[in-house]
């Protein structure tokens, strides 16, 4: 029986990312319904604060310093190790390696594919065991198709989507054991000359309960004020569709959409966004979705809870206005 | 300045009927085929960058795909690239992810090129895997998600804004390299009315499996490490309410409708 | 090995006149249709838009390559005026515009005289107007007034012509005068370029109209305007004869702003019907509205099938051009009047105001039942080509 792998990628802060611990607790839940081994992978130039972390989640994490990570693509570092564990045989090989399908986890997924030629199945939205190995769930066609997928020999890798599972430690941390990188150096590191913090929208996207979303309607950067009111109020985050951030009205990293973000809040209000297929399937999942547009046959009509036809700024502002005047109650 | 632009030809994704066929594969009847979105963004990044560069500058695709490929290449020569390399071969049918990144390395190491661009992925799989794979196979740098791209030829090397959570990093590698490229590079011109008429005199190479030295039976179908075990159109949402009237009254509405489902 | 051409059935479309359709599409929603409600609204000259066709080559559509244009063939340049019109009425008529006016040019033109316009016509640096019609003379042309009277090199132009599409914004006009008053009606008339600003030259005034308020319709007065001989184009008395010629290639044109106009009334049409809800279903699904639309979408594909054919006829130069010219425009205008009528039917009340575009696509169908030759006189020149002329 195979076992699985689970790798922990490092946030920014040297923590592990928040989508890793979504990972790490569908891995243990897998590894526990079919009796597998779980083992957890944190590569880093100072690992051990990830990999206390990852710990919390699964019985045994291998913690693997190197330094080159501190001042490269952690991805091309990553996988190299990976890849040498996985053909060391010291390890217990894996059927299933998961990581997260954020862009450091689908070009270390592309590395190791490729190295050890695995097959790889990219953004699950689930996964699960069926008679014949792990089934997973991704969505294709920008969400037009549901399709499930399996390993035809030998398992693979799987990157997951984020929000796929709420992410839980287990009952009891793990341990943590330490290994040194495999010498040989079949990628070719990449420098980061320099790490560069750009002001923007603060609350992440990705992790909000509540997106309030600008697009082309938004008409300019100005009109992000309301946006940004609107958030703050309800205590969201900013998003965008392609076209504000296109026309340089706001980050790319507050894009949600095809190559942006993709995003599973409790709340999607949209403004001024019509709802291309671009930008649907990175919110399609949302819990609830409302829209404010001028244009009633907008494409995001046919998929809103609510649209209300207007003025963004004359419905947006109305909404503000009332929302202020609320008496205020514990966000439940 | 040569550089190569992955370009695959998808499904349409304003048609709204791509479909998979009984085996499980893209049935490619069904939908009228284009250019990815996000490689005809790397498109767009190339062209910039050999117009910027030295005489003789040019842009080449290369695509792996059905025999149907050279009319979806044709909007791309129309945008500017000099010449398309089309790999295609029956074997190829049912390519996993491993097969399409071996022949991608395989093609590519045949032609001289500084860069290699691709869009960071495609609009019907979405992998975005196999920048990286190409890359590994290659032994070149890939530098990944792209914002900015600014090569120093005398130098050999480019540099390139990579996407990061809170802003992006600057990476440095030197040239040839990969470059898997985002929509934050701008927006891909339309082609000119000239460059129409003139695609048709490009030339479009064709080469199979043997061309670039793969035995058939190493790669495609009979090989996949995946496969598709069904598919099924996910459930539409429920009918959307649609709300005119005043701005008041629409504000209203959603107030209420966020209290009910306590949202808020 | 390279691509093998696969010659596609001769009863469609070339891929590059597919690609060329598809770009000029794609351009037209995302360009120029985000402007058409405030072009009718403000009635200005869309200039942004006439530089946008420039840049991306679709002024050049119907100049030949050797003089900077993109050699076009007439389909070709009717593709693209139908996918422009289908946003908006006013933008697909610059190419249109463009396109007519330089015909005479390029039938009748000197290789000196081409070399010396068009190239900055296929630029789209200038635009150029067609002077025939006059206040006394409107289908009948020949009774034009304006004179041209030889003076040494030069003709010394004097007189008044009315609904010039583009008069107060092109640089050239080509210009129909008479030049011999005493000759018989078809030979009375010269055809000339003009080069504005000229000394004697003004517009008098632009025209205040039901639809296409965009595209400037001037009243333009010649004052003694003196041109050299070099810019007369064919020999004195060719006038009529090149006009003739020029209506058999751009009545296609407008045919096509009328297919254009057509497809986007009824693209505005389906979409409603399909979101639209009354009585708890899509009003589309009432089947009254749904016949509707089915007639507005058969006719259109009808004038359209009607239009590629009649470009296809003219183009491989078929004896009776000018009754393939007269069928398309007749059949496109009229369908493009009902068609938009039917639009605004379905959208009831909405139909009827500004919040949606068809009661504009409406008011811009009329004018092509009207000009290039009213509906009656496409008729007549269809009924002179069955019967030919009595004795």
């Amino acid at each position: 029986m195979g076992a699985i792998w689970v790798v922990g990628e490092p946030g920014t802060d040297g923590r592990l990312a928040k989508l890793s611990t979504e990972v790490a607790t569908l891995a243990r839940e897998l590894g526990a319904s079919a009796g597998r081994t779980v083992t957890g992978i944190v590569v880093a130039a100072e690992p051990a604060a990830a990999a206390a972390e990852l710990a919390e989640y699964v019985p045994r994490v291998l913690s693997i310093t190197d330094p080159r990570a501190g001042d490269h693509t952690w991805s091309t570092i990553a996988a190299a190790v990976i890849a040498g564990l996985l053909e060391s045989g010291e390890t217990e090989a894996p059927e299933l390696t998961l990581m997260g399908a954020s862009a450091d986890g689908r070009d270390l997924a592309g590395f190791v594919s490729a190295l050890c030629g695995l097959g790889v199945l990219t953004n699950a939205t689930s996964v699960a065991w069926g008679q014949a190995g792990v089934v997973v769930e991704m969505s294709a066609f920008g969400g037009k198709l549901q399709t499930t997928s399996g390993f035809t020999g030998g398992g693979g890798i799987v990157t997951v989507r984020p929000s796929v599972v709420t992410a839980a430690p287990a009952a009891s941390a793990g341990t943590v054991e330490t290994r040194e990188p495999v010498s040989d150096e079949p990628l070719r590191p990449v420098k980061v000359v320099e790490r560069v913090s750009e002001a923007g929208p603060a609350a992440a996207i990705e992790e909000a309960r509540i997106i309030v979303s600008g697009g082309r309607g938004v008409g300019g950067p100005d009109g992000f004020h309301l946006v940004g009111e609107l958030a703050g109020v309800l205590g969201g985050a900013v998003g965008a569709s392609r076209a504000a951030v296109d026309s340089g009205w706001i980050n790319y990293s507050q894009q949600i959409g095809q190559t942006g973000k993709i995003v599973r809040p409790e709340l999607y209000l949209a403004l001024g966004i019509s709802g291309a297929i671009q930008h649907k399937v990175g919110m399609q999942a949302a819990g609830t979705i409302v829209a404010v547009n001028r244009d009633p046959d907008a494409p995001i009509a046919e998929f809103a809870d609510l649209l209300v036809v207007g003025d963004l700024f004359e419905v947006g502002g109305a909404l503000l206005e009332q929302l202020r005047a609320r008496p205020s109650a514990p966000p439940s | 300045m040569h550089i190569v632009v992955l370009v695959k030809p998808v499904p349409d994704p304003a048609s709204g009927g791509e479909r998979l066929g009984p085996d499980g594969r893209l049935d490619r009847a069904a939908v009228p085929a284009v250019v990815n979105g996000n490689d005809e963004y790397a498109l767009e990044a190339a062209l910039k960058l050999t117009a910027a560069g030295p005489e003789g500058s040019s842009v080449t695709l290369l695509s792996m795909a059905p025999g149907s490929a050279p009319e979806t290449m044709r909007k791309a020569l129309a945008m500017g690239a000099a010449r398309g390399v089309h790999v295609t071969d029956p074997a190829l049918a049912g390519s996993c992810a491993v097969s399409t990144a071996r022949v991608l390395a395989a093609a590519l190491g045949a032609m001289a090129f500084d860069l290699v661009l691709a869009g960071v992925d495609t609009s019907d799989g979405v992998g975005g895997t196999i920048p990286a794979a190409v890359a590994a196979h290659l032994g070149l740098p890939l530098l990944s998600y792209a914002t900015r791209i600014e090569p120093d030829e005398p130098a050999g090397s480019v540099r390139v804004r990579r996407i990061s959570a809170t802003g992006y990093d600057l990476l440095e590698a030197p040239m040839p390299a990969v470059i898997s490229c985002t929509q934050a590079l701008g927006e891909p011109r339309y082609p000119s009315l000239k460059g129409i008429m003139g695609a048709r005199s490009k030339e479009i190479v064709t080469r199979s499996l043997g061309d670039i030295g793969l035995d058939p039976s190493s790669v495609g179908g009979g090989v996949a490490t995946t496969q598709v075990l069904g598919s099924t159109v996910p459930p539409r949402r429920g009918a959307t309410e649609v709300v005119r009237g005043t701005a008041q009254e629409g504000a209203a509405r959603i107030i209420e409708l966020l209290t009910q489902r306590r949202i808020i | 090995m390279t691509e093998t051409n696969t010659s596609p059935s001769p009863y469609r479309l070339t891929p590059e006149q597919e690609l060329l359709r598809e770009t000029v599409r794609v351009i037209a929603d995302a360009r120029v249709a985000p402007r058409a409600a405030e072009i009718d609204r403000t009635a200005e000259f869309p200039n942004d838009l006439r530089e946008l066709l420039a840049k991306q080559d679709i002024l050049a559509l119907p100049f030949p390559v050797e003089l900077g244009g993109v050699g076009g063939d007439l389909l070709s340049v009717c593709l693209a005026v139908e996918q422009l019109s289908r946003a908006c009425a006013t933008t697909g008529l610059i190419l249109a515009g463009q396109a007519l006016s330089s015909l005479p040019l390029l039938l009748a033109g000197s290789p000196e005289q081409q070399a010396r316009w068009i190239p900055r016509l296929a630029s789209g640096e200038w635009l150029i107007a067609f002077a025939l019609t006059e206040a006394e003379a409107g289908s009948d042309a020949a009774a034009a007034r304006t004179m041209a009277a030889r003076d040494g090199d030069d003709y010394v132009i004097t007189g008044s012509k009315r609904f010039i599409t583009h008069g107060s914004v092109a640089d050239l006009i080509t210009i129909f005068a008479v030049t011999d008053p005493a000759a018989p009606r078809h030979r009375r008339l010269s055809c000339f370029i003009v080069e504005v600003p000229a000394a004697g030259f003004s517009v008098d005034r632009l025209e205040h109209k039901m639809g296409l308020r965009g595209s400037p319709t001037a009243e333009l007065a010649f004052d003694a305007v003196r041109v050299p001989a070099a810019n007369r184009i064919g020999e004195e008395g060719d006038g009529f004869g090149i006009a003739m010629r020029t209506f058999d290639r751009s009545r296609p044109g407008i045919a096509a702003q009328a297919v254009g106009i057509a497809q986007g009334a009824l693209d505005v049409a389906i979409a409603y019907a399909r979101q639209r809800r009354q009585f708890g279903q899509r009003v589309g699904d009432f089947q009254m509205v749904g016949a509707m639309l089915a007639d507005m979408d058969a006719r259109t594909e009808a004038a359209r099938q009607l239009l590629y054919k009649a470009c296809v006829e003219i183009e491989a130069g078929a004896p009776e051009a000018s009754r393939w010219a007269a069928m398309c425009k007749l059949v496109a205008g009229d369908t493009a009047m009902q068609v938009t009528t039917d639009a605004v039917q379905v959208l009831g009340g909405y139909g009827y105001i500004d919040d949606f575009p068809v009661e504009r696509m409406m008011r811009d169908a009329k004018i092509t039942q009207i000009y290039e030759g009213t509906q009656q006189i496409q008729r007549l020149v269809i009924a002179r080509a069955l019967l030919g002329r009595d004795g």
